[in-house]
């Protein structure tokens, strides 16, 4: 793991891509009891191609020239399936500015905020992603007044609502 | 059944603390109970013709 962080550490300081963060269920699992994932979902904020176009091109090229190979919808780094998933919205594209810094065994690394991982649960709205909002409701210690900006933001608060009463 | 009912209570409420114990564990360490997790869950996923790649790390 922690040189797989090494690598994403690489490829945003060479700028292939901008800024990363952890979310997804390994998101999550920093905050709350451990949840089973077999991918390390790592959200990204890519530099700007010239016709304005969101592609994970130009970091899975970077990649293969490591030689690191691509699996279904994941690329292994370093033993690890990584699936990256670009910042396609508003609600990721905060997320991920607000990403909190931390480390992992002595490298730097960013996991997205509870309070943003709770948000993208709802607005994802799948079974398992109810479920896991209800985890992070009930074990994360959640900033209350700062979620309640991120979902009526995003016009989420309804929904979250419904979840969690 | 009172007797059958307060067990149960304490039961949940043993695997409740569990719970908050495993949420405030350091980070590393959630990471390998998740590879752990894997270990266990890669087998069975893999019989039912799912691909499960337990992590190297």
């Amino acid at each position: 793991m922690q040189r797989t962080l090494q690598i994403l550490n690489e490829l945003e300081q060479n700028g292939v891509m901008s800024r990363y963060a952890i979310g997804g269920a390994m998101g999550a699992t920093f905050y709350i009891e451990p949840l089973l994932t077999f991918d390390l979902d790592i959200f990204v904020l890519l530099p700007q191609t010239r016709g304005g176009l969101l592609t994970l091109a130009g970091l899975y090229d970077a990649l293969r020239a490591k030689g690191y190979v691509e699996e279904d919808e994941c690329i292994l780094i370093e033993g690890i399936p990584v699936q990256f998933l670009p910042a396609y919205n508003e609600l990721l594209e905060e997320a991920l500015q607000e990403a909190r810094d931390t480390m992992y065994e002595g490298t730097p690394t960013r996991v997205l905020r509870a309070e943003h991982l709770a948000a993208i649960c709802v607005q994802t709205g799948r079974d398992k992603d109810r479920q896991r909002a209800r985890l992070l409701y009930e074990q994360a210690a959640l900033d209350l007044d700062y979620l309640a900006g991120v979902l009526a933001r995003h016009g989420l608060d309804g929904k979250w609502k419904e979840w969690t009463s | 059944m009172d007797q059958l009912k307060s067990e149960i209570a304490r039961l949940f409420a043993a695997k409740e603390r569990r719970r908050v114990r495993l949420a405030a564990q350091p980070f590393p360490e959630k990471v390998r109970a998740v590879v752990q997790m894997q270990r266990m869950a890669a087998p069975i996923l893999r019989a039912r013709g799912k691909k499960a790649r337990v992590w190297n790390v």
